[in-house]
């Protein structure tokens, strides 16, 4: 019970974020639903309300997913390392508030320029929004990667602090054989030292690329090199998005290792694999412009072939890792480690079309096709998502004595297949090259579109169940609360 | 002492009228040289006057936090063309930056021991992003900014800026990947 009481105290903030990135997920999910209704033909809906809608869709996404993600990596590592709490905390109020005014933005002022929020689009809308919908959208996000910005360096210094460099975070002593593998840094902190690397760097690239845009809209006479633009925005937009999942994993690491009651050893592979991924992540982003026929040839043939290399090392190291430490160890099946099983699953599945897209002839005639959300919703539905709500169950079983039911169960196996759905219902539209971010389309693509809706009604659903057992822990732990507060004092 | 001696020599230096002209006639020294030169004075000075009223700073400046935004509101308000301009023009603007600008370098000695890593960190990304920003602002705008000083000045200037980022960006790299174990102090 002193361990718990412990736990409970300390995972407040933890469970805060958590809570609030199922929640926001779900949300999200149902304005995924209503625009593949209306591209199935089943509603009507505004093309201007579309993009609204795709605009909110994917920068509430990414931000729940790395909100979560965070949490995950940030309660892990506060194992090993002092990490500070009120920079935690400063990240979630930045995160609400740019939240506030990205939806204000979104909605009241009707500013529509996709996540992307791709140069000269912000200022030249058409008339579709204004000025101030721009500048609450640019500033909201901008406050976001502040609030985030803040929460790497923090957990730079804690690394730094008690390892002595970044480097020895991820274990360079250690390949380099300077020290054994028996002192290498857990694999939550080669994780987190990663993610704390490649966030910086893509924080500064898109708070750049957010000032500039932000001066282009107060003062459209100020211009600056689109291609220059578009680098800076992907090179932020890939690497974020792609460290949710590497923030997300070290609950893969921590909680199957726990369940198999065997460690995840950080071996040398292991630790090359990282400093490996740590590069690639950072320099694969040229895979989103291969389109870009202005941009230097060579600099498109390395996204093609990082891009190869680019998953494998981490994903092959991860996914065998989570084979072998299952194998013949006699796990008791639970909800984190069957969800943590799966993500391995919907990340090794969902780097496959991504890799197809990443191949130059193919881009020409895929990357503008639906393909490409076929590829993230895999990677992330059933990678991050099945993460984040795995270790829900982690905490919820960790902290209290709740137990999971058929409900529970069922939910699982309706969120595996409906999220197949939605997933294979884009990457089908992709092969019958049904264009993305389309508003409405011919008939010919709206079957897939309407299976897609139905199947994300049901992923909806599912996850709204996960998020029921993750509120009865939440009253489990109210209740609780009481004798924490006294435990704490020495009164029992 | 030394320190403070030093500083109010470099002080003297900087406000020599043949010093003035010959620094402002350039907009990359104006920029790059003046004007760090006279924060580099008031840091010197700053030595002698910590001492001498260490409750002041003590009761004002108790984290830095307070220093430091003054720092950077003296130092975002020089970094606009504007203010360079009216600077030339002589008179007041001229004396506000021989005072503002060595007040800065005050604040920053006092307020960067006191700061936490966290937010001289926080601090340095700020700093290191504005510097590359200025430089694609100097060197992409499409209009004079100054009228004392030629377009080509500025294209000279926002590449000072851009190598300045550079610089910081391989500091920051060094010191991130540099073994601190045993030290006592933290990183940056």
């Amino acid at each position: 019970m002193g361990a718990n009481t412990v736990l409970k105290t300390r995972n407040n903030q933890v469970v805060l974020q958590l809570i609030i990135s199922g929640v926001v997920i779900v949300a999200m999910i149902v304005f995924g639903v209503i625009m593949l209704l209306a591209q199935g033909g089943v509603i009507e809906l505004s093309a201007a309300a579309f993009y609204q809608m795709l605009t909110i869709h994917g920068t509430g996404m990414i931000g729940a997913a790395a909100l979560a993600g965070s949490a995950v990596m940030w309660y892990f590592l506060d194992h090993y390392v002092n990490l500070s709490k009120k920079i935690f905390n400063t990240n979630l109020i930045c995160f609400l508030i740019g939240v506030v005014m990205v939806i204000i933005g979104v909605f009241s002022f009707e500013y529509a320029s996709g996540w992307t929020f791709l140069y000269p689009l912000p200022a030249l809308s058409a008339g579709a929004w204004g000025t101030v919908g721009a500048l609450l959208y640019l500033g909201g996000m901008l406050l976001i990667g502040v609030g985030f910005l803040l929460l790497f360096i923090d957990t730079g210094r804690a690394i730094i602090q008690k390892y002595g460099s970044l480097g020895k975070g991820l274990g360079w002593d250690v390949i380099a054989g300077k020290k054994s593998e028996l002192d290498a840094p857990p694999a939550a902190v080669v994780a987190s030292t990663m993610v704390t690397i490649v966030n910086i760097s893509a924080l500064t690239a898109g708070a750049t690329v957010l000032v500039m845009n932000i001066i282009n809209v107060v003062n459209p006479a100020i211009t600056f090199d689109p291609l220059l633009a578009k680098n800076l925005t992907y090179a932020f937009g890939h690497i974020f998005a792609n460290s949710t999942i590497y923030m997300a994993v070290v609950a893969v690491y921590e909680i199957l290792s726990r369940a198999t009651n065997r460690p995840w050893k950080s071996n040398k592979p292991f630790l090359i694999a990282w400093t490996s991924s740590t590069i690639l992540t950072m320099i694969v982003y040229p895979h989103h412009l291969l389109m870009d026929s202005v941009m230097p040839k060579w600099i498109l043939v390395m996204g093609q072939v990082l891009s190869y290399a680019n998953g494998l090392p981490v994903l092959i190291i991860t996914a065998y890792g989570a084979l072998m430490i299952v194998y013949k160890s006699g796990i008791k099946w639970e909800m984190p480690s069957a969800l943590m099983f799966l993500s391995m699953f919907g990340w090794t599945s969902g780097a496959i079309p991504a890799i197809v897209d990443a191949t130059i002839v193919v881009n020409h005639v895929m990357h503008n096709t639906k393909w490409v959300p076929g590829h993230f919703h895999l990677y992330m539905g059933l990678g991050v998502v099945a993460m984040v709500f795995g270790f829900m169950y982690y905490l919820a079983k960790n902290d209290s004595s709740i137990q999971t039911n058929g409900m529970d169960r069922f939910a699982f196996v309706v969120y595996l297949l409906s999220m197949l759905g939605v997933s294979g219902s884009f990457l089908v539209s992709g092969a019958i090259s049904t264009p993305r971010r389309f508003a409405t389309h011919i008939p010919e693509w709206m079957g897939p579109a309407q299976f897609g809706a139905y199947s994300g009604i049901l992923v909806a659903l599912a996850l709204s169940i996960f998020i029921i057992h993750f509120v009865r822990y939440l009253v489990v732990r109210r209740k609780a609360l009481p004798t924490t507060g006294r435990a704490q004092q020495g009164m029992i | 002492m030394k320190q403070m001696i030093g500083g109010g020599i470099l002080f003297l230096l900087l406000g020599i009228p043949f010093t003035i002209v010959f620094l402002e006639s350039m907009m990359v020294i104006h920029m790059l040289v003046q004007i760090p030169l006279l924060i580099l004075a008031g840091w010197l000075m700053g030595a002698g006057v910590l001492q001498k009223f260490p409750r002041f700073f003590a009761n004002w400046n108790g984290n830095g936090v307070s220093g430091i935004l003054l720092v950077s509101i003296i130092l975002m308000y020089w970094m606009l063309p504007r203010a360079m301009d009216e600077a030339l023009l002589g008179g007041w603007i001229e004396l506000f930056k021989f005072i503002s600008l060595p007040v800065a370098g005050l604040f920053i000695r006092d307020s960067w021991t006191k700061l936490k890593t966290n937010g001289k960190s926080f601090v340095f990304l700020n700093f290191l992003s504005m510097f590359g920003l200025m430089g694609w602002l100097y060197m992409d705008a499409p209009i004079q900014l100054c009228n004392n000083y030629l377009e080509l000045e500025q294209k000279a200037l926002g590449w000072g800026f851009l190598a300045i980022t550079l610089a910081m960006i391989l500091y920051l790299l060094q010191n991130v990947f540099m073994d601190h174990s045993g030290r006592e102090h933290e990183p940056l």
